[in-house]
C-alpha cells in the first residue's frame, strides 16, 4: 500500500543484464528464482510473524464486530445490527469531534512547521543537520513524558497557575478553566507532541529543491515571494501532505492525550473505543468502533499513501 | 543577492526557529527545574533546592520494579525486532520476487494502524491462543510496531551501500553468507544500531498496548499512568521522567553521531 521503499534494487538487477539476448534473458529467468528463493527464506519469519500478530488479531476485531466471534452471551450472533447501532448513535457525532481535533491539529503543526523546514533548509546552512536533530530529538525522546510534562505545567495545582497566583493578577484560589481538562489543552499537546515530526518530511522536500530554478526566476523578474509562491511551494507539496497525514494518521484514534491533559469533555474516539472494552466489556460494539476507525485510516492511507514515502529519504 | 530569502526573511525565520525550540525545550526545561525544587507539589512557589524525590523514588520498590520489567521489555523488543528486519530488509533491498509490493505493504501497515485498535486486537488474540497477559505479550505488540520504523532506517541504508562491494566479496570467492558477514553487515552496522535504539525507545514509552496485555507486569508507564491520579506521587514522577529524558536523549544522540560518522565511510 505504502511505497515507502525507495530503490529496490531493480534498477541495478537491470543494468547488470546489458543486452536482451537469449542467453541474458535466460539468466535474468534464473537469477529471479534464486531471488525469489532467496526472499521467501528471508521473509519468511517477519512476514508470518506479522500475520498471525497483527493480520489475524485484526481480522478477529472485525469478526467480533459482525457477531462471528462473541464474548459474553448478550453478545448477538452474526448480525449487522451493532453496525447500525453505530450509525445511529452519538459515537458518530464523537467520531467527528475527533476528526475535527486532528484536522485542526494536523493544520496547525503544518503551519508551524513550514517555516521552521523552510529555515532549516535555506537559511540554516552547514549547521543545518544539528539543527535538525535538535528539532527532531523531543519526538524522538519520550511521547508519554512530554504529555506529562504539560499536566504538570496546565493543571489547577500545576506551574502556570501557580506562578500567575505567585507573580500574576490570579487571586490564591483562581484557576483558568479552560487551561486544563479542555479541548485547548488537547489542541496544544498534541501540536507539541507532533510538530517536530512534521519538520522533517517538508524539509526533506525543500532541501531537494533547485536553487536555480529561484535564480531563474528572478532573473526573469519575479519578486521573492512570487518566485516562492510560483516555484517552491507547489513543489513542497508532497512533503507538506506528507506531514500533514504523519499528525492525522495517528491523532485520529489517540486517547492518551484527551485522558491525561482534555478530560472527559474532550474525548475522543480512542477513548470511546477504550471505554468499550475495559469498562462496558463490549466487545462487541468496541470492534464495530475498532474496524470502522481501521476502515478510515485504511481509506485515507490507499488514497495518499503514496505521499508517505516522503519522509523516509532522510534515512 | 540571494534568490530564495531576503535579510529580513532570513532575521524573521530565524526568530521563528528560535521561537520553536522555546516552545519544544520549555516544559522539558521547567520539569527539569521543579524536580529540584523542595515543595510537596510540582508549582510555585520556589522552596529551595532538593534530591528528594530522586531518592524517594531510589527507595520505591514497586517503581524499580516498573523500571526493570520495562527495560527487559524493551531490551528484548529492540533484539527481536533487529533479527527480524535485517533478513526482511535484504530481501526487499537486494531481492526481486512476486508480490514484493504486497509484502512491502504487509511489513510497513503498522505504522498506520491505529494503535488502540491494535491493543484490543492483541487482546483478543492472546484470549482466542490461551496466552497469559504478561510481558512476552507486551514484547509481541512492541515488535510488530517498532519494525515499520526498523525497516525504515535499515532499507535506504542497504540501497546506499549498494550492491558492487557485495558483488565484490562474491567474484572473490566469498560465498553468499560469508559476504554478507563481511561485507554488509559492517557497512550496515550503524543502521542495525539506530534501529535497535530506536525499537528500545519506541517500546520503553510505549503505554496503549502495555494498558491491554501486560497482566500483572507492571511497566513503567503503565505505573507512572496509575500514579497521576495521586498528586502527592507527581514530585516522585517529574524526578523519574527527567531521568528517563535525559536518558534516552542522550542514547538516540549517541546513535546518531555514530551513524553520521559511518555514513562519511560509504564511498
Amino acid at each position: 500500500v505504502i511505497d515507502t521503499v525507495p530503490g529496490d534494487g531493480d534498477t541495478v538487477a537491470r543494468m547488470t543484464v546489458p543486452a536482451p539476448g537469449r542467453a541474458n534473458v535466460r539468466m535474468r529467468r534464473r537469477r529471479f528464482g534464486a531471488d525469489t528463493r532467496r526472499a521467501a527464506i528471508l521473509l519468511s519469519l517477519p512476514s508470518g510473524g506479522l500475520l498471525l500478530f497483527f493480520v489475524v488479531p485484526v481480522v478477529l476485531v472485525a469478526m467480533h464486530s459482525v457477531g462471528a466471534l462473541t464474548l459474553l452471551p448478550s453478545d448477538r450472533f452474526l448480525t449487522l445490527e451493532r453496525w447500525r447501532d453505530f450509525f445511529g448513535s452519538i459515537y458518530l457525532g464523537t467520531f467527528v469531534k475527533s476528526l475535527r481535533i486532528s484536522l485542526t491539529v494536523s493544520i496547525l503543526c503544518v503551519a508551524l512547521a513550514y517555516p521552521t523546514a523552510y529555515f532549516l533548509a535555506v537559511v540554516a546552512g552547514r549547521r543545518r543537520y544539528n539543527l535538525l536533530l535538535l528539532t527532531l530529538a523531543p519526538f524522538l525522546t519520550g511521547f508519554l513524558l512530554r504529555i506529562l510534562a504539560w499536566r504538570v505545567l496546565l493543571n489547577p495545582q500545576g506551574v502556570i497557575t501557580s506562578a500567575l497566583r505567585e507573580f500574576g493578577p490570579l487571586a490564591a484560589d483562581d484557576s483558568i478553566p479552560w487551561l486544563f481538562n479542555s479541548q485547548f489543552a488537547v489542541h496544544l499537546v498534541l501540536a507539541y507532541v507532533w510538530v517536530p515530526f512534521v519538520c522533517l518530511p517538508i524539509f526533506v522536500v525543500l532541501e531537494g529543491l533547485d536553487a536555480h530554478q529561484l535564480e531563474a526566476a528572478s532573473d526573469l523578474g519575479a519578486g521573492r515571494w512570487r518566485a516562492f509562491w510560483l516555484i517552491t511551494f507547489p513543489q513542497s507539496l508532497p512533503g507538506v501532505i506528507a506531514g500533514f497525514l504523519f499528525v492525522f494518521i495517528p491523532t485520529i484514534g489517540e486517547y492518551i492525550t484527551p485522558l491525561l491533559v482534555g478530560g472527559p469533555n474532550s474525548f475522543m474516539f480512542g477513548n470511546a473505543i477504550q471505554g468499550a472494552y475495559l469498562q462496558g466489556f463490549d466487545w462487541q460494539f468496541g470492534s464495530v468502533l475498532g474496524v470502522f476507525l481501521i476502515a478510515v485510516v485504511g481509506v485515507i492511507t490507499a488514497v495518499f499513501g503514496r505521499y508517505l514515502s516522503v519522509g523516509t529519504v532522510a534515512e | 543577492v540571494n534568490a530564495a530569502v531576503s535579510r529580513a526573511g532570513r532575521r524573521g525565520l530565524w526568530s521563528w526557529f528560535v521561537a520553536l525550540m522555546v516552545f519544544l525545550y520549555a516544559p522539558i526545561v521547567v520539569l527539569v527545574i521543579f524536580s529540584f525544587n523542595a515543595r510537596d507539589t510540582v508549582s510555585f512557589p520556589w522552596e529551595g533546592f532538593t534530591l528528594r524525590w530522586y531518592r524517594t523514588f531510589i527507595a520505591n520498590p514497586t517503581l524499580l520494579r516498573a523500571v526493570a520489567t520495562s527495560l527487559h521489555i524493551a531490551a528484548m523488543t529492540s533484539v527481536v525486532t533487529v533479527v527480524l528486519a535485517v533478513p526482511a530488509a535484504i530481501a526487499l533491498a537486494r531481492c526481486r520476487f512476486r508480490g514484493k509490493a504486497a509484502i512491502r505493504g504487509l511489513l510497513l501497515a503498522p505504522l498506520v494502524i491505529p494503535l488502540i485498535v491494535f491493543a484490543i486486537s492483541l487482546q483478543i488474540l492472546a484470549r482466542a491462543i490461551g496466552i497469559e497477559p504478561s510481558r512476552y505479550s507486551v514484547l509481541i505488540g512492541h515488535v510488530v510496531i517498532a519494525l515499520p520504523f526498523a525497516l525504515l532506517t535499515l532499507v535506504p541504508r542497504l540501497d546506499r551501500i549498494g550492491r558492487s562491494l557485495e558483488e565484490a566479496g562474491q567474484d572473490l570467492g566469498a560465498g553468499p553468507f560469508a559476504t554478507f558477514v563481511h561485507v554488509t553487515l559492517p557497512l550496515l552496522m550503524p543502521a542495525i544500531v539506530s534501529s535497535a535504539v530506536i525499537a528500545f525507545t519506541i517500546s520503553f514509552d510505549e503505554v496503549v498496548i502495555a494498558s491491554f496485555v501486560a497482566g500483572a507486569d507492571t511497566t513503567l508507564p503503565l505505573y507512572l499512568f496509575s500514579q497521576l491520579r495521586t498528586p502527592r506521587a507527581l514530585p516522585q514522577i517529574v524526578a523519574v521522567a527527567v531521568l528517563v529524558l535525559a536518558l534516552s536523549t542522550a542514547a538516540v544522540l549517541g546513535s546518531e553521531v555514530l551513524r553520521r560518522r559511518s555514513a562519511r565511510a560509504i564511498p
